[in-house]
């Protein structure tokens, strides 16, 4: 198992990488085990890789920024890798960076990544190719495995650290820990293919349970770790566990961070916007209860041009 | 703790008829030699309706949405890689071009050919076998329609690059109404006169553009859009909500889009006033039938503001919503100077 990395780097991963690599590791394994509805006079090759239709791996790299200490990792795409040779094919590699480029300048490679259980020694060898595009390439580690006992996101990122190993300096992979970083329209987008809502307006009352379903998930997750936080200081007072004095003080920051805003300002312009809130509401109330047919109606009724005489007094 | 919420999502899924996740793999196989069939057969040549749906993959959303979203006000545009099925269009994978918006730019296309090119050779060696099969292009605030230019280009489409899409997607409303603003359509022939078709679902218009929607919009039809996804996919985002909860309940859908909300209401108070002078013409309107027509148009305007407005309102007070969840989760601890009820006061429904 390779090392934590000490390097203080935080990362940053956006779902659409995660998306990407599923789908390139999806299409490859599907294009070598074609179903067998479809096909079966094609593709006659498969026979001799037979170790390989299991569990293909592919090969990729990923692409952001990097600002100070954060690298944020926004988007991928895939290498061509030859297994034989063990190298990766630099001149496509080259052409893919010039695309991108184009459409997204501000982007550079930040690293590599592959499909697997863990990081392999073979896989230094890719690293080290790609040191020259960038110092310090990132190796984010996908395993397509899939387990339903899991309970946690199957990625791993890697970085490359240089430890002094039997009085020889050898480069070794060693696991990062980062988070998810995201944009509202990707949060949606991936809200909305994770959970398959109800694409149309539907009624007011099935989008507000929407809205609220979403929110409420989110406050019981929310309130489940609370609770695993808070059995495990009761052990820790109980003595059942030796104190952590690292944890204490992180749990006793997180505790003065709350509450979380409390300046005057800040309930000015809550409270503007609140009341901005309510003033709209008002003005739809309004609308929507002059404007209907009972002002056409009226119109009609009592309409002042067509009835010379009749009942103008009223109006 | 997370099993009711799976219990719950999967009774969902069994009540609408979601295909079991295993057989819906075989979606990504490629299968070169049928598709050349489909292509040399062109049953799309005789009847303009042929292609009724259109089934996006998660990864061609996602990407698509993301690419709309990162252009602003600006619109972008790129291109869709896929296949047929049948009477339906499976979009795989969507890429952007480098090309900058602007709505006179009839010929965008030209520019970006070398790119699409060079893109759709390198993806063919990289293992994306498929071919490019449609366009998309964003409308950053004003609803998904095709727009005269867009409707020429499309057309120009479908005479050359049979089977073509044209898919338009709009970042704001999606981040705005917190559901993905999505349209797919296909163009009809000049002088085809389609059958009446069922009312689509119903959108608003900025005034400055509905001009232009009205004089296209029988010019082309929409097509079904549905999502799909690989086991692989649902598996990883299942997981991903482990992570991805905290960004769900810090989202703050009304911090982005204060100008986007202010030109709205400012569109509402124009169709208004439009309103109100066609009500003051029609009353020194002639003999009673025609004013009564004309009532009735204005009545359907009138019930089109009303909903413009409920469409407002219901997303601001979703947004002040969360905001207010927000407060009373994180602010109301133990001052008891500051009264927390003040700040939990959810107020009524508007319900249109």
């Amino acid at each position: 198992m390779a090392p934590s990395s000490s390097s203080g780097l935080t990362f940053k991963l956006h779902p659409l990488v995660i998306v990407n690599i599923s789908d390139h590791y999806t299409r490859v394994k599907t294009q070598l085990n074609p179903p067998a509805s479809v096909c079966a006079s094609g593709n006659a090759s498969n026979n001799g890789e037979a170790m390989f239709q299991q569990n293909p791996r592919v090969y990729g790299c990923v692409i952001g920024v990097q600002r100070g200490r954060t690298v944020e990792i926004f988007n991928s795409f895939e290498l061509l890798y030859d297994p034989s040779t063990q190298t990766l094919d630099r001149s496509f590699l080259e052409k893919k960076q010039e695309l991108y480029k184009k459409v997204f300048p501000d982007f550079y490679i930040l690293g590599w990544y592959s499909t697997g259980n863990d990081a392999e020694e073979s896989d230094m060898h890719i690293h080290k190719a790609l040191m020259d595009i960038n110092e310090s390439p990132v190796y984010v580690l996908l395993n397509p495995a899939i387990n339903h006992a899991q309970k946690d996101l199957p990625v791993t990122i890697y970085e490359s650290e240089m430890h002094v190993i039997d009085g020889i300096p050898q480069l070794i992979f060693a696991h990062t820990s980062y988070t998810i970083e995201t944009v509202e329209a990707e949060r949606i987008s991936v809200d909305h293919v994770a959970h398959l809502k109800p694409s149309d307006g539907g009624s007011a009352a099935t989008q507000l349970a929407a809205h609220l379903t979403g929110i409420h998930s989110a406050i019981k997750m929310l309130s489940s770790r609370i609770k695993v936080l808070s059995q495990y200081l009761a052990a820790m007072q109980k003595g059942d566990i030796p104190c952590e004095n690292s944890l204490l003080r992180q749990v006793s920051s997180l505790l003065r961070r709350l509450p979380a805003m409390e300046s005057e300002r800040f309930q000015d312009d809550f409270l503007m916007e609140y009341n901005d809130k309510l003033l709209i509401t008002y003005l739809a109330m309004i609308t929507n209860s002059t404007m209907n047919e009972m002002v056409d109606k009226f119109n009609i009724a009592y309409d002042r041009n067509t009835r010379r005489g009749g009942r103008t007094a009223f109006m | 703790m997370e099993g009711s919420s799976t219990i719950a999502r999967r009774t969902w899924e069994l009540e609408n008829n979601i295909p079991p996740d295993s057989s819906s793999d075989c979606i990504f196989y490629y299968d070169d030699t049928a598709q050349s069939k489909f292509q040399q057969e062109k049953p799309w040549a005789n009847d303009p309706h042929y292609f009724k749906r259109v089934k996006i993959s998660a990864l061609a959303l996602l990407k698509m949405v993301v690419h709309a979203r990162s252009g602003g006000t600006i619109e972008i545009m790129g291109l869709m890689q896929g296949k047929t099925d049948g009477d339906a269009i499976i979009v795989m994978d969507a890429f952007a071009l480098p090309v900058e918006g602007t709505e006179t730019r009839v010929n965008a296309q030209a520019d970006a050919y070398e790119y699409m090119v060079e893109y759709s050779q390198t993806n063919k060696l990289a293992g994306r076998l498929e071919n490019v099969v449609g366009w998309y292009h964003s409308h950053p605030g004003y609803g998904c329609w095709l727009s005269g230019i867009d409707v020429s280009t499309q057309r120009l489409n479908q005479q050359y690059q049979e089977p073509f899409l044209a898919v338009v997607i709009d970042p704001t409303r999606t981040v705005s109404a917190g559901k993905v603003e999505i349209g797919a359509f296909r163009t009809y022939s000049e002088g085809y006169k389609p059958p009446d078709e069922p009312a689509s679902e119903y959108q608003t218009i900025p005034l400055n553009k509905i001009e232009d929607f009205g004089v296209h919009c029988k010019q082309y039809y929409s097509l079904d859009v549905t999502y799909f996804k690989s086991s692989l996919d649902s598996h990883l985002l299942d997981l991903l909500w482990s992570k991805y909860w905290v960004n769900t309940l810090s989202s703050s859908p009304l911090l982005g889009n204060g100008d986007y909300v202010a030109g709205q209401i400012l569109d509402l108070a124009e169709k208004l006033e439009q309103a109100e002078s066609h009500l003051a013409h029609s009353r020194f309107g002639g003999s009673v039938p025609s004013s009564l027509h004309r009532k009735k148009e204005d009545e359907s305007q009138l019930t089109k503001i009303t909903r413009d407005s409920s469409k407002i309102t219901v997303e601001q007070v979703h947004g002040l919503m969360s905001q207010v969840i927000k407060d009373v989760l994180f602010n109301s601890v133990s001052q008891s100077s500051k009264s927390p009820s003040d700040s939990s006061d959810l107020e009524p429904m508007v319900t249109p």
